[in-house]
């Protein structure tokens, strides 16, 4: 701006000069005169150079415009605003659409793009208010609308959002103004309501990844995997090498266990991506699932490198180890998630089992208790707890927690996509035969319920119920065996055997407990 | 054509790995200085006819038309102005039927019959805003000094006396008071479009899109405006069938972002197609509209203005054009990218690749001498690049994109272990609880020293302490090697296993 006026001023002077000069003779000035120059004679050029994004020619133009027309070439100006502005130089584009708008004060586009200098600016206010000047001049715009609603959603007015994009909608409808408005109900945390507005998205435009992707993402929020399946696999087919959609659709491979797939499925990002932390989170925890432990510490504690304050992957990190008896490595990874999230009971309880491996059962009492007060749902925590002051001897504080437990599974046991794990049912059974409250209906007949629910499904229709059961099942197994090759060196003392078990079940859930925490880790991490 | 010119063994280097490809490299002139752009490379007007180019120069300085035949320029002619558009068209029925080479540059299309100038057409002049006329009617009258004039010119709008000094203004007065205000307005883009009849060699008006918002069509023998419709903003590119006077339409991409659709009857736009950014090109293939966006990418929409759909390119669009194989009806577009290569798509599927020695800034394919399917490409820096399609080449749909993405078959690259590594998970699997104990010990024994050391500062008054408690001041402590050291290396004989 400041180069533009003084070549305006250079200009002015040079012509005051060279005026008089001519106007000595009356004659050549008479034929000049006749030969104004047309002011937008170069427009076309300078569009053609500004749409094929050689600004250098098309600055040299308006240059040459300018000077021809000593400044009043609008769209020149117009142009040369556009490209400071894709050079980050926006307040000086704000001046010289400024001064376009100046030049003619009825042209809505004019105003549209102050409008939008400002709103870049952050002066989302200012904006709104030039905005509402240029719907004076133009009504039926969807873009003024769009916009205005984009400038309430940054000051957080949600109604008056809500109804601009609306009314943009009613314009002309456009895949930008459905995800904003989809936007505002997630950000007031309205789910269903910002599912609503991108199936409709969908519909209108339903090869946009985006959107599908956004789709997929949101119903797998809601836990609706057959229909995030699909939207995730649509997005997909028409961009296969969608970062968002992959990871996906590759955590929900996971929690089913198809690992393999999910695997090659991650190569693509891995090679599009190779810095993601929630991708080297995801193959590891598929190494896991894999048993390839080894492998899958070495994923995780990349992914931990490239974010190492994401307590998700800590998490995971101290699953693994636990599983391969690193206990004292365990406890590190865990009590760092804890510093990064102290609001989650599952964390305590890892760190409980770390410590009573590490033979602190002082501590893991601690840990457990923390992990039954955070926690609301997960009757495992309270199983865990129970079994631990059995093995304390205090049948007192082990019979509240377990009744605490059968709360909690009175409570889950209405929720059909649930499922127990097989070992913790029996854990439990053996804990309460041992409590002697195994005569407890309550408990017993859910149980067995849920057991032999289990079984036949197991038996006849493995394949149907797989899908909505899934995640528990496939990395209980994954955790079982796990807990199996853990049997081996310690099922030697006899008298251990009720104590010490105990502990090993515990593991198992936590596979299952790592699933959820891992799943919202890459929804969190693709959202952004 | 005179085929195979010494520069072909350059192209055939720059494409030697691409052996079955479907052209041939008839010429390519890197050094050619042809700068211009689609809408102004003049198709070839008939068979042995040369090429027309209307060359920008260089720097848009030096305007020429430029007649090629073969690979060499054969005349050069310099021009009043820059050339918007060319175009070539039949002017009437009688035989011999030559072509005519319409060229917009300016307010004015200059028509050439056999290469010589033939008729110019200007467009006609603007009514001047009503007020202001009013003014300078009163200026004639001298009922007006020239600074009222000037203030109320400002209220107005722009003109060109309102730059003027204060003592240029009575001359500038005097000596314009006499003469009628005019306003002129410029081409932008023209095409054209047949006028009666749908064959090749039919009679065709030229469709002319001006700088004040409109679209007008020209009749052919007398350059009598036949029709006249406005839009909302400036057009950029047109694209016409049919016939004008059976039934057309109009699409015309417009500076402002959207696409219009005209019809016969309609003076104002029917259908509007809203980008939300600027198109680059717009061709028509059958019915489909097919535009490439400034966003890098290529858009298919129906005439009604419904999107079909929508294709990502690898780098931005700089030119787009129609490629018509007439010997197996094929329709095709080809877009030339900012990384060198020209894409062409038959809708959504890409047909063939064809990479550039240099960014190809205008294309055209067509009838070329002797030869049915040839494509004329000019690049940025200039140069000029004949291609021939080979008689035998067919362009097959490429199935492969359905397949997985080629990332898909690499490794992945998962770091590796060593065998310290493993050495060590079993030591601590074995010596777990000791090792977590040990740690557990020297970490409350660095607490405390540090705890001790931070007393000792305090009761030494070492360091500086906060006045008053609504600033708090940060201690920032700087632990030395040694420190760390005293504590590593017990723990470095007990077990290094934490890693």
């Amino acid at each position: 701006m400041v180069l533009l006026s003084h070549r305006l001023l250079f200009f002015f002077f040079f012509q005051r000069t060279q005026f008089p000069a001519s106007a000595e003779s009356q004659k050549p000035r008479l034929k000049k005169a006749q030969e104004f120059p047309i002011l937008e004679k170069q427009n076309w050029l300078i569009h053609l150079h500004y749409i094929r994004k050689d600004y250098e020619a098309c600055k040299a133009v308006i240059k040459e415009q300018l000077q021809e027309t000593q400044g009043l070439c609008e769209y020149a100006i117009y142009v040369q605003a556009l490209i400071f502005r894709l050079e980050g130089n926006i307040q000086e584009s704000l001046e010289l659409f400024q001064t376009c708008a100046v030049l003619s004060p009825q042209c809505a586009d004019n105003l549209k793009q102050v409008a939008r200098s400002l709103f870049l600016l952050g002066k989302h206010k200012a904006a709104i208010e030039v905005y509402n000047e240029a719907a004076k001049l133009n009504q039926k715009d969807w873009e003024i609308c769009h916009n205005l609603g984009v400038c309430y959603i940054y000051l957080k007015q949600f109604d008056k959002a809500h109804d601009q994009l609306h009314n943009a909608l009613h314009l002309n409808r456009h895949d930008l103004t459905y995800i904003m408005l989809g936007k505002i109900h997630l950000l007031q945390g309205d789910l269903d309501k910002a599912i609503e507005i991108y199936k409709k998205a969908v519909e209108f435009s339903p090869e946009n990844t985006e959107l599908l992707t956004t789709l997929g993402l949101l119903y797998l929020q809601l836990g609706i995997y057959q229909k995030a399946f699909e939207h995730l696999g649509n997005a997909l087919t028409y961009d296969p090498t969608n970062y968002k959609a992959i990871l996906a659709a590759g955590s929900m491979m996971q929690t089913h266990g198809d690992f393999d797939v999910a695997l090659t499925k991650y190569r693509v990002v891995a090679c599009a991506v190779p810095e993601s932390p929630p991708l080297w989170n995801n193959i590891g925890m598929c190494f896991f699932g894999k048993k390839k432990y080894v492998a899958a510490i070495s994923c995780l504690k990349r992914a931990n490198y490239l974010a190492p304050f994401d307590w998700k992957i800590l998490y995971n990190l101290g699953l693994v180890h636990l599983t391969m008896q690193q206990y004292a490595s365990a406890f590190h990874f865990v009590s760092a998630a804890i510093n990064l999230q102290p609001k989650m009971g599952e964390l305590f309880m890892l760190l409980a089992v770390a410590l009573t491996n590490l033979e602190d059962p002082e501590n893991a009492r601690r840990a457990y208790a923390e992990a039954a007060r955070l926690d609301r749902c997960n009757p495992l925590v309270n199983l865990n707890y129970a079994v631990l002051l059995y093995n304390q001897g205090e049948r007192k504080g082990a019979l509240a927690q377990f009744q605490e437990m059968e709360k909690k599974i009175r409570l889950l046991k209405d929720s059909p996509s649930l499922e127990f794990d097989a070992e913790m049912v029996e854990m439990a059974q053996k804990l309460g035969a041992a409590l002697q409250v195994g005569e407890a209906l309550v408990w017993t007949k859910p149980v067995k319920d849920t057991k032999s629910k289990h079984r036949s499904a197991s038996a006849s229709k493995a394949a149907s119920l797989q899908q909505p059961l899934g995640s528990n099942q496939a990395l209980g197994q994954a955790m079982s065996s796990a807990a199996a090759y853990r049997k081996l060196p310690s099922g030697a003392g006899a008298t251990a055997q009720p104590t010490k078990p105990p502990s090993l079940p515990l593991e198992p859930e936590p596979a299952a407990g790592a699933q959820p925490t891992e799943a919202p880790a890459q929804i969190r991490e693709t959202q952004e | 054509m005179a085929a195979a010119s010494s520069s072909d063994s350059d192209s055939g280097r720059a494409e030697s790995s691409e052996a079955s490809s479907k052209w041939l490299d008839a010429h390519y002139d890197p050094m050619a200085n042809i700068h211009t752009f689609s809408s102004c490379l003049g198709e070839s007007l008939g068979p042995g006819t040369p090429l027309v180019v209307g060359d920008l120069g260089p720097s848009g300085q030096h305007p020429r038309l430029k007649v090629l035949k073969g690979p060499t320029v054969l005349t050069e002619s310099p021009l009043p102005a820059l050339p918007a558009a060319a175009a070539t068209f039949l002017m009437e029925q009688h035989e011999p039927r030559t072509p005519a080479l319409a060229l917009a540059s300016g307010p004015c299309v200059y028509v050439y019959k056999n290469l010589k100038p033939y008729f110019k057409f200007t467009l006609p002049q603007l009514p001047p805003n009503p007020l202001e006329q009013d003014l300078w009617n009163q200026v004639k009258e001298d009922r007006i000094d020239p600074l009222t004039l000037k203030e109320m010119l400002e209220v107005l709008c722009v003109c060109r006396f309102l730059q003027l000094e204060l003592s240029e203004m009575e001359a500038f007065v005097s000596q314009h008071k006499s003469k009628s205000i005019k306003r002129q307005t410029v081409i932008t883009t023209m095409t054209t479009l047949k006028k009666n009849l749908a064959d090749e060699d039919a009679v065709s008006c030229l469709v002319l899109g001006t700088e004040n918002k409109e679209l007008l069509v020209l009749d052919p023998e007398a350059f009598t405006i036949l029709a006249k419709m406005s839009l909302p903003s400036v057009p950029v590119f047109l694209e016409v069938s049919g016939q004008f006077d059976v039934e057309f339409r109009l699409a015309a991409a417009c500076r402002n972002g959207n696409i219009y659709i005209l019809r016969r009857d309609s003076k104002r736009p029917k259908y509007c197609i809203e980008l939300s950014a600027q198109p680059v090109g717009l061709v028509r293939v059958h019915k489909v509209l097919v535009v490439g966006s400034n966003q890098d990418t290529l858009h298919g929409f129906t005439h009604k203005g419904k999107k079909l759909w929508t294709v990502q390119m690898p780098a931005a669009i700089l030119t787009m054009n129609l490629l018509e194989q007439r010997s197996r009806s094929l329709q095709a577009v080809m877009a030339g990218l900012a990384n060198g290569e020209v894409h062409i798509y038959h809708d959504k599927a890409l047909l063939n690749v064809i990479r550039t020695p240099d960014v190809v800034t205008s294309l055209c394919f067509g009838r070329y001498g002797r030869e049915d399917n040839t494509l004329i490409m000019t690049t940025r820096g200039g140069g000029l690049i004949i291609k021939i399609l080979k008689r035998t080449a067919v362009f097959v749909e490429a199935r492969g994109e359905a397949g997985p993405p080629p990332a898909q078959a690499m490794k992945l690259n998962v770091p590796r272990k060593t065998r310290l590594y493993v050495d060590q998970t079993l030591r601590e699997r074995e010596a777990g609880t000791a090792m977590h104990r040990t740690f557990q010990t020297d970490l409350y024994l660095l607490r405390l020293r540090a705890a001790r050391a931070y007393v000792q500062a305090l009761e030494s008054s070492l360091n500086p302490v906060s006045v008053t408690a609504r600033e708090p001041l940060k201690l920032h402590a700087v632990v030395s090697f040694q420190v760390c050291r005293a504590i590593r290396l017990p723990q470095g004989q007990e077990g290094r296993g934490q890693g």
